[in-house]
């Protein structure tokens, strides 16, 4: 018997027959062996889960939740106006058009400088310059990644191939969450530091783009996978987390989206920071991650004609509605990775050794870092953090007396409390005494 | 950041005037009519904390200098200063008007968080500086530019906030 696909005909990659484009060089981390389908923008992660295709629970979740959380609902999907969300007033702004005089660019290589130096201005930790190449691309229609909501939408017809030869460079702008608020992972507080990074990256993407047209060339968003894109842009190594792991920052950067572009640039080269050889003994994410989500292999796997590692994000999703009350964003295995740490001279150093030392006698010094990692700061990195009135260390759901300096006794059982207790383990603008209350 | 001053591109990225006008984001970002107020008012029993957790959030969110001016009993306007290389006012340029893109960053989350406890935040451009000023941030010249101490007149002040949250002010208009 005959079988027969539902599946639609997607583009793809075959280095055998795509003779203009030779296997796009990523770096060591991952590599392109075979022939790569083109993933349409309906079936990554977001928009599959806002069309519910991912169980009742995951379309509640993507819909249908408004966080508890004041700052949440300022920064994020879990908003209850999202009119009070930065990145969708932005979306709904009125878009400008490409400016008819063109600047003239005679030195790609200047003009390259230039945009990393806009990018820095505007508020950018790295700008990534790669080239473009239709393994990066997705298989047609837009993705877009507003800050606020992620979703699909129709868009130009072209093929991979013809947008590659048309735009042949791609800019990634991504901006790095704040390390010390980042170690309350799992907390309210974690969750500002990283859904403000994503308002931040998006705004200076809509930025770089916008002044892209101001020169008279096109910007296109919503084509590139942006993680691809930082690979090729020499931003940093992909790691076992499934995270771009980057020099200064490690894993703790925003990536949102990438712009492709026809503005004539010097690309850079894919980086090597170690990550590959280091990924294959830490395995500190895995071992952390709640949902099992992430490899224990030492070797990678080829998924869709990539070598990389694979994370299984369905698992990975479907930890937030079960968690959406307390907190959102899990950032476990990019906060316990050994890479993502304060941007110091120690870290540049024990990056710089790495990428020194030849290939052969990493392990060694591998195995001697994820020691110190360890040692200094912990196999799991727990710290408390107090950061305007919200505490780590007060679990969610804990109930006190929001008045400053109060000292009534409120818990007796069977009194009527005349002063109302709030959960302050959400949110605590007036907390400083709280400490009497909680147990630790 | 150092100024680049081997940029070639640099003086027409802070200086010429977009052919576009939405093509600056603080001028298309005007155009959109933001969120309303929470129904659902969140107590605040001590305006010295909230006022610390709102100058706080402004530097979190890009603000190099916050003040609170009490304008009428129960309205108060925060103020948000950027530090700026170039003045907005003459380098029209979609660089040069950088700081105002951040002004509006930090002025809107900010105004959008109040909104979000449940009580007014309205922006607005008229007197700022007085304003600023009178928050303490700096004082007023003979042009009625505010001057700080910090970075001197190389600022901006973003669109003040009215709010009817309840802080404590830094001084009064």
């Amino acid at each position: 018997m005959a079988v027969t696909s539902d599946a639609p005909d997607r583009p793809k990659y075959d280095p055998a027959v795509d003779l203009d484009f030779p296997p796009p060089n990523l770096g060591p981390s991952v590599h392109v062996v075979g022939t790569v389908v083109n993933v349409h923008p309906d079936e990554t992660p977001h928009p599959k889960v806002r069309r519910g295709e991912m169980g009742k629970v995951l379309f509640d979740y993507g819909r249908n939740t408004i966080s508890a959380d004041p700052i949440a609902r300022t920064n994020s999907n879990r908003c209850r106006d999202k009119g009070n969300v930065f990145t969708d007033v932005l979306r709904r702004a009125p878009q400008g058009q490409i400016n008819p005089k063109r600047t003239r660019v005679d030195d790609p290589k200047l003009m390259s400088k230039h945009i990393k130096n806009v990018g820095h201005y505007f508020g950018a930790s790295i700008v990534g310059i790669g080239r473009s190449h239709p393994a990066l691309l997705y298989a047609g229609g837009t993705l877009r990644d507003t800050g606020f909501i992620v979703d699909s939408e129709e868009g130009p017809k072209e093929t991979p191939q013809e947008l590659c030869k048309k735009y042949p460079y791609v800019i990634v702008t991504p901006v790095a969450w704040d390390y010390d608020l980042a170690q309350a992972h799992r907390h309210h507080i974690g969750d500002a530091a990283y859904d403000t990074t994503l308002m931040q990256t998006v705004l200076v993407l809509t930025a770089v783009e916008n002044y892209i047209k101001e020169l008279g060339y096109t910007a296109l968003r919503g084509k590139v996978n942006p993680q691809a894109a930082a690979l090729a842009g020499g931003v940093g190594e992909l790691g076992r987390n499934g995270l771009i792991i980057s020099e200064k920052f490690g894993s703790r950067i925003h990536l949102s989206d990438a712009i492709l572009t026809d503005l004539p640039l010097a690309p850079d080269e894919p980086i090597d920071l170690g990550v590959q050889d280091f990924c294959k003994v830490c395995r500190k994410c895995a071992e952390t991650c709640p949902t099992n989500s992430i490899t224990f292999d030492e070797n990678k796997q080829v998924f869709n004609g990539v070598e990389k590692y694979k994370i299984k994000w369905e698992t990975c999703y479907k930890l937030r509605p079960l968690v959406t009350q307390h907190w959102q964003i899990c950032l476990t295995c990019s906060t316990v990775c050994p890479y993502t740490k304060p941007n110091t001279w120690w870290r540049t150093l024990a990056v710089q050794t790495l990428h020194r030392t030849p290939k052969p006698v990493r392990p060694v010094v591998v195995r001697s870092l994820k020691w110190l990692d360890d040692r200094f700061w912990g196999k799991i990195p727990n710290k408390r953090v107090r950061w305007l009135g919200y505490d780590s260390g007060i679990k969610p759901g804990v109930k006190a007396c929001t008045v400053a300096g109060c000292t009534a006794q409120h818990d007796a059982a069977g009194h009527k409390v005349d002063i109302p207790l709030s959960d302050i383990g959400y949110y605590a603008p007036l907390k400083e005494n709280t400490n009497r209350f909680v147990k630790r | 950041m150092r100024l680049p001053t081997d940029d070639p591109y640099w003086d027409a990225f802070i200086n010429r005037a977009p052919a576009d006008p939405n093509n600056l984001i603080p001028h298309g970002f005007r155009q959109v009519t933001p969120g309303g107020v929470n129904p659902a008012r969140t107590e605040v029993h001590s305006p010295n904390v909230m006022s610390s957790h709102v100058k706080e959030l402004a530097q979190f969110y890009g603000a190099d200098l916050v003040g609170i001016v009490a304008l009428e009993p129960d309205r108060f306007g925060v103020v948000c200063v950027m530090r700026s290389d170039y003045d907005p006012q003459v380098a029209v340029g979609i660089g040069g008007q950088t700081p105002a893109l951040k002004g509006l960053f930090a002025s809107f989350t900010v105004g959008a968080y109040i909104r979000e406890l449940g009580y007014a935040a309205d922006s607005s451009g008229a007197e700022k500086e007085r304003f600023a000023a009178a928050a303490r941030l700096g004082t007023l010249d003979a042009e009625g530019r505010l001057v700080t101490r910090q970075f001197g007149r190389n600022v901006h002040v973003a669109d003040v906030l009215i709010t009817d949250l309840p802080l404590e002010p830094d001084g009064r208009a």
